[in-house]
């Protein structure tokens, strides 16, 4: 079956005039295709970015030079191989070239070997541990990030501690705040099903796992440092997205980095005031509630027009004072709330599935709520309705009695007001 | 003449009274054990199953032409169509897609009358039709909405009836596979006729003995999978619910060890049919015969080794440098393939038939979504973009650009083998300029998209990428109306095309030295192939194929249909 004495094709003139013009145009065009390297990505926002984008960088030539190889060799066969009408004649029978085949086996695999190790070293380089990670105020702060559907939170674990000798937490919902120059290092952990921690100007992704809940769950791991990205006005916001399909509202499970000039506008702007405001909370319970149910995922799934929630995988909180004393016989409009927030499954409005995660005191997690946040959430809650069937002028014993009933809890309602006022520290959520 | 060896005997009135019988519509309704009625109920239904899958695709870029929710009521909604969009598509048209044109070229190809195991290969036709059912069944149900390939927890603790009935159909579908597999490879090691060894074989079937060795290999690990999940949602285990002990990314490995050779699988076919079309209609051997057919090996062989590298962002970071050296080395072998194809071409006397056009395009691009193989190799880039648009991109450009192309290739080249008339080329070449374009302003752009920030498998996106996204949807809906080209073409052909006679293309495999359509046991006498099944430009080739000529010139008279 070998035919090799037959001639191999003629090049003529035509075509090697064509194949200069075309390495002319494969040139021009590799160089163009990189000049818009930038303009297809996000913001070079981390240490880690500026190496994966050369890396891109690299992969954009070798693969615009494979392409136009390619492309190219098939425009020349297209204009100049085709068969002129009328001739039934057929081609050299031509069956191949040793050399040739070795030729474009070879060159291949040095071209992935050259990849593979370059983009090993990338790799290492981006994932080497740091010496100081999260560094906050000279201490190495622990940041912990839980993903559930369909909410991002984040929680600073801080070396601060209140007058009680509990350890601060600063849960900063959606966003994650940082500065630029600083080590970061988050443990993902997912209350639910998989999602992915996807940072796109900081080119970092990782899956949180699910885990056994009794031993700590699965935790992984996501380190990248912010860099000063030019022309950027700071504190700057980019996108957290989830990356992991995981169900109804996984297109906007959402949140943000910030990230600040220094260190210095990082504490003023956020981690001092923050400490603050949990040392010393508004006195009001309605002020304060409306700064607690926003440290929750509560917005990932209901919609409140005051505070610019728009979900709808769960009903709607508009107005929800004027029907809390209405939904189930018997329960009054405080009942009912503190019933809703802690213990789900008891009552689900007709329309919805149960899907609300159980906010509590017993967790270790993201979702722990002690008394006196649910007192000062459903403060909050009872002033979201034009004639709100909540007893507003006796708040401060109604919602605590509700507690009290339905949880036998005590609430301390001095919580935060200055000397002496502390939680009991038997419902604060354990942390250590 | 008297070195020539003529295809077929001398028996002419036999050939007249048998050869010119087209099937009868209703026996393709019927449970029947000629390969050749097979092939062509896995074609028609495959291709049904495509137009319900690219239906879904439409309602999949209508929604997304606005960040919002639109279209559909709800993400969970939105999650269910794109599920069962994947689901359709891999599992009920490319996979049997491919199992058509196996079991109709195949056995002419090597001169046997059927398969090894004609029953066999009817029962795994008939897996289809209740898989199907149950399958699009779930859809009315609770439908499943963990995308096609279902990671728990998402797919057994959060999700409805309709992924038990989802699970239970690709079960159905996976055992149909392995029979069929296993068909393929007894007969393609067994049924070859006197003088076609291994390295004489067309490479089409060199491509699906390939393919046959991986779904018989792999597809067992789907079973097993599927059974498990099966499990955990009807009997309370807790294979993968970690709770219970179990493991996640149990699922994500035994998935993927069978899912990333299933890529292949919908592959390694289109590559056995460019070889032939691109052969017969450049009238040039195929250029490196035996490297074609060893790289399909090859391709088989390492696409055992890289499944990993779906699990880029979930594997513990030290096992992820293994698998994105495996994942560069596949692509010698398909890089191999691309410029053997080239070397196909080049120097030939191209004929641009519609089958050509196609094979051209899956040339041009497939190696795009070979480019950005090797990117997402690699691991650090990879990272950036796992589970963007330009993934979505990516598999587009081997299972469209690729698979999809290959199959219109397939479809217009051995169309009058199948039927007996040509098909319409001026629609062909309109069909063809349609979906290129078409499909080339579809997916390009999501290589973008995704790198911007755009992750897949959403309804609700940022409105920053509302543009990208309303190019690709007008783009996706000319891909969709060239569809109904192809239709119309397919019907048309049917009834009025013009007789094709036994080789319109004059190609020297044996498939064509027969009657269109073959007589029900393929040849009247045992074909003798000839030694080279791309041996074009000799005078020996010539005259073979000028005695097919002689041989058949009364074969298919026009006044017969």
């Amino acid at each position: 079956m070998n035919n090799n004495r037959n001639r191999t094709p003629s090049v003529s003139p035509a075509a090697v005039v064509v194949a200069a013009i075309f390495l002319l145009v494969s040139v021009v065009g590799i160089n163009w295709f990189t000049s818009f390297v930038p303009a297809v990505l996000p913001p070079q926002a981390s240490a880690e970015s500026k190496s994966v984008d050369e890396l891109f960088y690299v992969l954009v030539i070798i693969g615009g030079i494979v392409f136009f190889l390619i492309q190219g060799m098939l425009l020349i066969s297209v204009i100049f191989f085709r068969a002129k009408s009328g001739d039934p004649s057929d081609g050299p029978a031509y069956h191949g070239n040793a050399l040739l085949e070795i030729v474009w086996t070879i060159i291949p695999a040095g071209v992935v070997v050259f990849l593979a190790v370059l983009s090993f070293n990338v790799w290492m380089q981006n994932t080497e541990p740091k010496a100081m990670v999260n560094l906050i105020d000279g201490d190495e702060v622990k940041i912990n990030v839980s993903g559930a559907r369909y909410a991002w939170t984040h929680s600073y674990q801080t070396g601060r501690i209140d007058p009680d000798g509990e350890q601060i937490v600063i849960n900063s919902g959606d966003r994650l705040h940082t500065y630029i120059g600083q080590h970061i290092e988050l443990e993902l952990r997912t209350q639910d099903v998989i999602h992915s921690y996807w940072v796109p100007a900081m080119r970092v992704k990782q899956d949180l796992l699910p885990g056994n809940p009794a031993t700590g769950g699965r935790p992984t791991e996501i380190r990248f440092t912010p860099v000063r990205v030019e022309g950027e006005t700071y504190p700057a916001a980019y996108p957290i997205v989830c990356a992991e399909l995981c169900g109804d509202g996984h297109g906007r499970m959402t949140g943000e980095v910030v990230v600040y000039e220094d260190e210095n506008q990082f504490l003023q702007a956020f981690y001092e005031p923050a400490i603050d405001a949990i040392l010393n909370p508004p006195a009001d319970p309605v002020l304060r509630g409306e700064i607690v149910i926003q440290q929750y995922i509560c917005n990932s799934c209901h919609t409140l027009d005051s505070l610019g929630w728009t979900s709808r995988t769960g009903p709607s909180l508009n107005g929800i004072a004027d029907r809390a004393g209405e939904r189930v016989p018997g329960q009054s409009a405080e009942e009912y709330i503190v019933q809703s927030v802690w213990n789900t499954q008891a009552f689900v409005v007709p329309g919805y599935t149960e899907q609300m995660p159980a906010f509590g005191p017993d967790q270790t997690d993201a979702n722990a709520m002690n008394a006196e946040q649910l007192y000062a959430i459903t403060a909050f809650l009872c002033t979201q309705g034009e004639q709100s069937d909540c007893d507003s002028e006796n708040q401060t014993t109604a919602i605590p009695a509700a507690i009290k009933t339905a949880f036998g809890l005590e609430v301390d309602i001095t919580f935060g007001q200055g000397d002496g006022a502390s939680t009991d520290s038997s419902e604060a959520p354990d942390e250590d | 003449m008297a070195t020539i060896a003529v295809p077929i005997g001398t028996q002419a009135e036999q050939r007249e009274a048998e050869a010119v019988r087209r099937p009868a519509l209703s026996e393709y309704l019927r449970w029947s054990v000629d390969h050749k009625i097979i092939g062509v109920q896995y074609g028609i239904s495959s291709f049904l199953f495509f137009l319900v899958g690219g239906a879904m695709a439409m309602g999949i870029r209508l929604e997304l032409l606005t960040p919002g929710l639109d279209l559909m009521v709800s993400g969970s909604a939105y999650n269910s169509l794109f599920t069962m969009h994947g689901t359709v598509m891999i599992f009920l048209f490319i996979i049997p897609m491919w199992a058509a044109f196996g079991n109709f070229v195949v056995p002419l190809q090597l001169g046997a009358k059927d398969m090894a195991f004609p029953w066999l290969n009817a029962f795994a036709f008939w897996l289809i039709p209740p898989a199907a059912i149950i399958i699009l069944m779930g859809y009315f149900v609770t439908p499943a909405e963990a995308g096609w390939t279902a990671y728990p927890p998402l797919s057994t603790l959060f999700s409805g009836d309709g992924q038990t009935l989802w699970a239970l159909g690709a079960h159905l579908l996976g055992i149909s596979s392995i029979m069929g597999s296993i068909n393929f490879i007894v007969t393609i090691l067994n049924m070859r006729p006197e003088g076609m060894t291994l390295w004489r074989m067309p490479l089409l079937c060199w491509a699906v003995l390939a393919t046959s060795i991986i779904a018989v290999m792999a597809t067992p690990f789907l079973a097993g999978a599927l059974t498990l999940l099966l499990l955990d949602r009807v009997a309370g285990t807790t294979f993968f619910d970690a709770a219970g002990g179990g493991d996640v990314l149990l699922w994500q490995n035994i998935f993927w060890f069978y899912s990333h050779p299933a890529v292949y699988i919908m592959v390694l076919p289109g590559m056995g049919v460019l070889s032939e079309v691109l052969s017969i209609h450049s009238r040039k051997p195929v250029f490196g015969y035996r490297m074609v057919g060893l790289s399909s090996m090859g391709i088989a062989f390492v696409g055992f080794t890289v499944w990993a590298h779906h699990m880029f962002t979930s594997l513990q970071p030290e096992l992820r440098i293994p698998f994105m050296i495996t994942t560069m080395i596949i692509a010698v072998p398909t890089g191999i393939k691309m410029f053997s194809w080239l070397g196909t071409i080049w120097g030939g006397k191209i004929r641009f038939t519609s089958a050509m056009l196609f094979a051209l395009g899956f040339l041009s691009m497939f190696v795009i979504g070979g480019i950005t193989g090797v990117m997402l190799a690699a691991l650090p880039f990879d990272i950036h973009v796992h589970d963007t648009y330009f993934v979505v991109s990516h598999f587009h450009f081997v299972l469209f650009g690729g698979s999809v192309f290959a199959i219109y290739a397939a479809l217009y080249h051995w169309f009058p083998k199948v039927t007996g008339r040509m098909m319409n080329e001026r629609l062909g070449r309109i069909h063809f300029v349609f979906t290129y374009f078409g499909f080339l302003f579809t997916f390009f752009p999501m290589h973008i998209v995704g790198m911007l920030g755009m992750p897949r498998r959403v309804a609700v996106y940022d409105p920053a990428f509302t543009q990208w996204n309303q190019l690709i949807g007008i783009a996706a809906f000319v891909l969709g109306f060239s569809t109904f080209i192809v239709v119309y073409n397919v019907i048309h052909s049917y009834f009025r095309g013009p007789v094709a006679g036994a080789n319109p293309w004059r190609a020297l495999t044996l498939e064509w030295a027969t009657t269109s359509p073959p007589p029900v046991t393929n040849f009247i006498d045992d074909p003798i192939p000839y030694e080279d099944p791309y041996g074009y430009g000799t005078e020996a080739a010539t005259a073979y194929l000028d005695a097919v000529d002689e041989t058949f010139r009364n074969g298919a008279p026009a006044s017969s249909r």
